[in-house]
C-alpha cells in the first residue's frame, strides 16, 4: 500500500515501427526501497479527503457556481444558437413565395426517408411544381443533409425545440403553405417578354392554400379506426 | 496453436457444485441488459462464487439495429450520419472515419483548413467523451458529485458544437470531402475560453477523485491487462496504452494535422484500472494542449470540396481507412463494385466490440465492485458494440 | 471584571434538571390519571410525528445540500424552493402499488421494513433533546441505543432474504458482515464515553460535559474516539462511503430491490432517522448534547453560554453533524467490500481498542481535563 501523487508521472521517448513516439507513463507510487512510513501513508490519505472535501464545500458556498436552468421559466431569455437545428421550413421572400420548386434533390438526400414530395404540374406555366412538403418529424434525425443538397436554397432550420405533442399524427408535417409557383417561377414568367398582366394573376390564381396538418397520409389527421380525429388546431 | 473454442452452452455450465450442504456452490447472475452500471443495454452474465467473479460472459445484441445492413442501402453521405449513432461519444471521430476511407478511395486531397477544423473537433470531442466518462467512472464508484461536475464541464464543449453545427450530440459535421459548415466566427474565442476554463477544472478532477485514496484503492492493481494478453485481444485505445503499449494511430500513422502538433502518448505499465482512469485523465491534457497549437493558425480555404448532391461512387473493390476514436481504433471497410454509389458490404471495425470481451480476462477471480470499476474503466458505449 | 458587569446576570451558575416524559407519566399517574394519559399520549404522537416529520425534512435537507455541491439547485417545483417536495414524494409512494415478487418469503417480505421502522423508533426515543424533551431515560441507554441499532440489521437480512432475488441477498449478507463489524467499533468508542462520564445513562452523560464536552477533555482519546464513532456510525448507517448493501451501481438496490410503495418508504424512512439518531448520539456523548458549550471555572463565560436555550445547543450540533455525513457522502466513492472489512479489522478496531485503554487510563489517572 501506498499513496499515489498522480502528478508524479514521467516522460520518455521511444520507437514504435520507426515512428519516434514521446510517452507519459502513468505514476505508480513508490515501491521497494522508497515505500513510505505508515505513518506518511496516513497522513497523505487523510489530508488527500480532506482536498476532497474541499473541492465540494467549495461548490456549496459560491451559489454563483450552479448552473441549473429553471427552464419553462427562462423561455424569454433562452435563445438557441443560430444554427441550432431545431425544426426543418421551407425559406420565404417577404411575399410568402417559397424558394421552394420541389426539384427532390432533399427527398434523394434524406437517409431514411423523412422527407416525402408531391409534384404538380402548373396549368398556366406548364412548369412542375411543389403540391406538398411532408415532412415526418417523428423520423427525422436532424442529419442536415435535405439542406445541404438544396439547390435553390429552399431550406432551413427553425429555431424551434418545443416540438413535443400527445399524438404522433401531429408529428408529420406539410412545410409549405401553398401549392403553386416558387418564387423563382413567378419571377420568370413576369419577365416572359409579352406576358400581359392578367396572365400573371392567372398563374397567381393556381396556388391552393395547404395546412400544416393536411396530409393525405391517415398519420396526419384523418380518422383512422378506433382512433378519434385529429384537432389540429 | 490451437484454440479452444468454448460455445455458450458450455460456460453456462456450473463446475462446481456442492456435495454436502455445508460447501458452497456456484450461481449465475445477470448483470444487465437493465443495470445501473452496463452504461446501457450491456448484459454481463456472471458466475459467482459469493461475491468472487469466477467469469463474466457478455451477451450482446439488445440495441442491435442492423447499422452496416443499412449502410449498404445508403450512399456514402447517408451512412455518415449513421455512424454518428454508433459511437455517439465520439460522433466527430466516426463521421471523419467514413469520410477518410471515401477519401482515399477517391483520392481527395483536402485542404489545410478542413483538416485543421477536423482534427480541432475531434479533440474537442475527445475532450469531452473522456470527461463524461471521468464523472460516470466516478458514479459507478459511488460518487455521484464527479458525474455532475463532468457533465457541467463538458456541456460548455457541446456548446461550441451547437454554435458551429447546431447539434450536441449527434452531429454529421464531418463529410466526405470537406466539413458541413465552416466553423462560426466565434468558435476560436469560444474554444480558448472553454480551454482556459477547463484547465484548472482537470486539475480539479484531480483533487475529487485522482488523489483520493479511496479511488487509488479502487483501482489500483484491479483488472490487471497485460500487454500481451491485450494486443492478443485486440484491444485499442485508452485500455490497449494503459497495459504499455504505446499504439497511438494519431502518432503511429498520422492523419488529420496530427503529424503537425506535438504530443505525448499517455502510457500506463501495469495495465489496470488506474493506469487506464489515468491515461485518460492525461489525454484530456494533451488533446488541449493540441487544440492550443492548432487553434490559432486555422489557414483559409474551402470548407467543401465534394458537391453534397453529386453522386459517390467509389472505384471497384475494397477500401479501408482507420482511425483514433476516443475509445480506440475504429475502422471503416468499404465494398464497392464500382457502379452503385452504394457500398455492397461495409463494416465497422468497432473499438467498443474488441474491448468489451477483456472484461472477463481483467474481472475473474475479484470482486462484483472490481467488475464495475473494469466495465467503466473500459469506458464502453454500448450501441458501437452491437450497432 | 466580567463577572462585575454580568455579577447579577450570571451570579449562579445554571443547574438543568431532567425531567423527561415518562417521569412526568409517572408523576401524574398517581394525581391526575388523565394527565398522565395526556403525557403518554404526547409521547406517542410525538415520537411518531417527529419521525415523519424529521424523515421528510432530513430528505428534503439531503436534496438541497446535495444539490448545492454538485452545482445543481435541486428540488424547486412544489413549494418554496421545493419546500414540499418531500411531502409530495410520500404521497406518491403511499398511493403506489404495493408489489410483492412471486415466489418471495411473503410473511418475511412484509414484516422486515416493520423490524426496521421499529428499531429505529425505538433508539428515537432516549435521545435527550433538552433537559426536558426526552421521552425515556433508561439507566443503561448507552447499551439499549446499541442493542436496538443491532435489531435494525434484522430487517434488512431478511428483507435480502425473503426478496428471492441475488441480488438483494448479496446486498443483505454485504449488510450483515458490514453491520456486525462496525457495532464492535461503535462500541468500543461508546465505551470511552462511557468511562469518562462514569454512567451509562444518556441524561447523565450529558450532564457530566458541564465543566466542557468530552471531545476536547479527554484529550486526543476523546477525539480520537469520536471519529471513530463517526466512520463507524456512517457505515452502520449505510450511507457512502459505506452504503455496500445497496451499491446501486453494484447490487441496483441492494436489498430494497424488490421493494415498493410504502414497504420501500419505511426502509428510506429508517436510514434517515438512523442518521439523525448516530448524529444526535454523537452530539449527546463527545459534543455535551443539549449541554452549553461550558470551560470549567470560567462563571461568566459559562454563565453567557446559557443564555442559549439547551434544545438550540442539541439542535445546532446535531445538523453540525448531519452535515458532515451529508459532506463525506457528496465527496466520497464507495469501498470495496474487503477493503471495508479491512477498515473495521485492521484499522479502527485495534485503534478502538487502545483508544479504550488510553481511556482507562486518563479515567484512573484523572488526566482529563477539570477532573472534579
Amino acid at each position: 500500500m501506498s499513496y499515489i501523487d498522480p502528478k508524479k508521472s514521467s516522460r520518455s521517448a521511444i520507437e514504435v515501427g520507426g515512428v519516434p513516439v514521446n510517452i507519459v507513463v502513468a505514476p505508480r507510487g513508490a515501491t521497494g526501497d522508497k515505500r513510505e512510513g505508515l505513518l506518511t501513508i496516513f497522513y497523505k490519505s487523510v489530508k488527500s479527503l480532506l482536498t476532497g472535501m474541499k473541492v465540494t464545500i467549495g461548490y456549496l458556498v459560491r451559489p454563483s457556481t450552479v448552473v441549473t436552468q429553471q427552464y419553462p421559466e427562462n423561455r424569454e431569455t433562452l435563445k438557441m444558437f443560430e444554427r441550432f437545428r431545431g425544426q426543418l421550413r421551407l425559406v420565404k421572400d417577404e411575399n410568402g413565395y417559397m424558394n421552394c420548386n420541389g426539384c427532390d434533390f432533399c427527398e434523394k438526400a434524406c437517409p431514411n426517408g423523412s422527407i416525402i414530395l408531391q409534384d404538380r404540374r402548373n396549368s398556366v406555366s406548364g412548369k412542375s411544381e411543389l403540391e406538398r412538403y411532408l415532412w415526418r418529424l417523428d423520423s427525422c434525425t436532424f442529419c442536415n443533409a435535405c439542406i445541404q443538397a438544396c439547390p435553390h436554397d429552399a431550406l432551413e432550420w427553425s429555431d424551434g425545440f418545443e416540438a413535443a405533442v400527445y399524438d404522433r399524427r401531429l408529428l408529420v408535417y406539410t412545410l409549405n403553405d401553398y401549392a403553386g409557383p416558387p418564387v423563382n417561377h413567378i419571377k420568370r414568367f413576369k419577365k416572359k417578354a409579352g406576358t400581359p398582366e392578367d396572365r400573371v394573376e392567372e398563374l397567381l390564381a393556381t396556388m391552393e392554400p395547404r395546412h400544416q396538418y393536411g396530409g393525405p397520409t391517415p398519420l396526419s389527421g384523418k380518422g383512422m379506426p378506433g382512433v378519434p380525429p385529429l384537432k389540429t388546431d | 496453436m490451437a484454440v479452444k473454442v468454448s460455445t455458450l452452452d458450455e460456460r453456462i455450465k456450473l463446475t462446481d457444485s456442492a456435495d454436502s450442504p455445508l460447501d458452497t456452490q456456484e450461481y449465475f447472475i445477470n448483470m444487465g441488459p437493465q443495470h445501473p452500471a452496463t452504461h446501457g443495454v450491456l448484459r454481463l452474465m456472471l458466475k459467482l462464487d459469493g461475491e468472487t467473479v469466477r467469469e463474466v460472459i457478455p451477451v450482446l445484441g439488445y440495441i442491435h439495429r442492423g447499422i452496416e445492413k443499412i449502410g449498404e442501402h445508403s450512399t456514402y453521405r447517408q451512412f455518415v450520419h449513421l455512424t454518428d449513432r454508433c459511437d455517439y461519444l465520439s460522433a466527430m471521430m466516426n463521421n471523419w472515419a467514413v469520410s477518410l476511407m471515401v477519401e482515399k478511395a477517391l483520392k481527395v486531397e483536402l485542404n489545410d483548413r478542413i483538416e485543421y477544423i477536423r482534427t480541432i473537433m475531434a479533440e474537442l470531442e475527445r475532450i469531452q467523451s473522456h470527461m463524461l466518462w471521468w464523472g460516470v467512472l466516478g458514479m459507478d464508484l459511488g460518487a455521484f458529485t464527479p458525474f455532475l461536475y463532468g457533465f457541467r464541464d463538458r456541456e460548455l464543449i457541446t456548446d461550441i458544437f451547437e454554435e458551429t453545427i447546431g447539434c450536441r450530440l449527434t452531429m454529421n459535421y464531418i463529410q466526405p470531402g470537406g466539413v458541413m459548415d465552416d466553423i462560426h466566427p466565434n468558435f476560436v474565442d469560444r474554444v480558448k475560453k472553454v480551454i482556459e476554463y477547463a484547465k484548472p477544472k482537470i486539475d480539479e478532477y484531480e483533487e475529487l477523485l485522482s488523489g483520493n485514496v479511496i479511488i487509488q484503492e479502487r483501482l489500483r492493481n484491479v483488472g490487471v491487462l497485460s500487454a500481451d494478453k491485450a494486443t492478443s485481444l485486440g484491444v485499442t485505445g485508452p485500455v490497449l496504452r494503459a497495459s504499455g503499449v504505446p499504439l497511438d494511430l494519431r502518432r503511429v500513422a498520422p492523419y488529420g494535422v496530427y503529424d503537425k502538433v506535438n504530443f505525448e502518448v499517455a502510457v500506463g505499465s501495469v495495465g489496470d484500472c488506474w493506469d487506464r482512469y489515468w491515461v485518460r485523465i492525461e489525454e484530456i491534457r494533451q488533446s488541449m494542449s493540441m487544440i492550443e497549437q492548432l487553434i490559432d493558425n486555422i489557414p483559409a480555404g474551402k470548407t467543401m470540396l465534394m458537391k453534397p448532391a453529386k453522386k459517390t461512387v467509389l472505384p471497384e473493390g475494397s477500401h479501408y481507412a482507420q482511425l483514433e476514436t476516443a475509445r480506440g481504433i475504429l475502422g471503416i471497410y468499404a465494398v464497392s463494385d464500382g457502379v452503385s454509389d452504394k457500398p455492397v458490404r461495409i463494416h465497422m471495425r468497432s473499438p467498443n466490440y474488441n474491448n468489451v470481451w477483456s472484461a472477463d480476462e481483467m474481472t475473474r477471480d475479484s470482486r462484483i465492485g472490481d467488475l464495475v470499476a473494469n466495465v467503466s474503466s473500459i469506458d464502453i458505449v454500448v450501441p458501437d458494440i452491437d450497432r | 471584571m466580567l463577572d462585575f458587569l454580568f455579577g447579577q446576570l450570571v451570579a449562579t451558575h445554571a443547574t438543568f434538571d431532567v425531567v423527561t416524559l415518562s417521569d412526568r407519566t409517572t408523576q401524574a399517574l398517581a394525581e391526575d390519571p388523565w394527565l398522565a394519559a395526556g403525557y403518554a399520549l404526547l409521547g406517542l404522537a410525538g415520537v411518531g410525528g417527529f419521525l415523519s416529520l424529521l424523515g421528510m425534512a432530513l430528505i428534503y435537507v439531503e436534496r438541497k445540500v446535495a444539490a448545492h455541491f454538485q452545482c445543481r439547485l435541486g428540488p424547486m417545483r412544489v413549494g418554496w424552493h421545493g419546500m414540499l417536495q418531500s411531502v409530495a414524494d410520500a404521497i406518491k409512494l403511499l398511493l403506489k402499488e404495493d408489489i410483492i415478487p412471486d415466489r418471495a418469503d411473503r410473511v418475511l417480505f412484509l414484516i422486515a421494513p416493520v423490524f426496521s421502522i421499529i428499531a429505529t423508533t425505538l433508539g428515537l426515543i432516549l435521545i435527550p433533546m433538552s433537559p426536558s424533551l426526552q421521552v425515556v431515560d433508561l439507566n443503561i441507554g448507552v447499551i439499549f441505543i446499541s442493542a436496538v441499532s443491532s435489531f435494525g440489521v434484522l430487517g434488512i437480512l431478511l428483507a435480502g432474504w425473503s426478496s428471492n432475488n441475488k441480488w438483494s441477498l448479496l446486498g443483505a449478507m454485504r449488510a450483515g458482515a458490514q453491520f456486525i463489524s462496525y457495532e464492535i467499533s461503535v462500541t468500543l468508542s461508546l465505551l470511552v464515553v462511557t468511562l469518562f462520564a462514569g454512567s451509562l445513562q444518556l441524561s447523565e452523560i450529558v450532564q457530566s460535559q458541564q465543566d466542557g464536552w468530552w471531545i476536547w477533555r479527554g484529550h486526543i482519546v476523546g477525539l480520537v474516539a469520536f471519529f471513530v464513532f463517526l466512520i463507524a456510525s456512517t457505515a452502520e448507517l449505510n450511507r457512502p462511503p459505506f452504503d455496500l448493501p445497496e451499491a446501486e451501481s453494484e447490487l441496483t438496490g441492494g436489498f430494497h430491490t424488490e421493494y415498493s410503495g410504502l414497504r420501500f418508504s419505511f426502509f428510506f424512512l429508517a436510514e434517515f432517522i438512523n442518521m439523525f439518531i448516530a448524529s444526535a448520539l454523537a452530539a449527546t456523548l463527545f459534543l455535551g448534547g443539549w449541554m452549553p458549550f461550558h470551560i470549567g471555572g470560567l462563571h461568566t463565560f459559562n454563565g453567557l453560554m446559557d443564555l442559549i436555550p439547551p434544545g438550540l445547543w442539541f439542535a445546532g450540533k446535531t445538523t453540525f453533524i448531519i452535515f458532515l455525513i451529508m459532506w463525506v457522502r457528496w465527496t466520497f466513492p464507495r469501498l470495496r467490500v474487503d477493503q471495508l472489512m479491512r477498515l473495521e479489522w485492521k484499522f479502527l478496531l485495534p485503534v478502538g481498542f487502545i483508544n479504550l485503554f488510553a481511556a482507562a487510563t486518563l479515567v484512573i489517572t484523572k488526566l482529563y481535563f477539570f477532573p472534579w
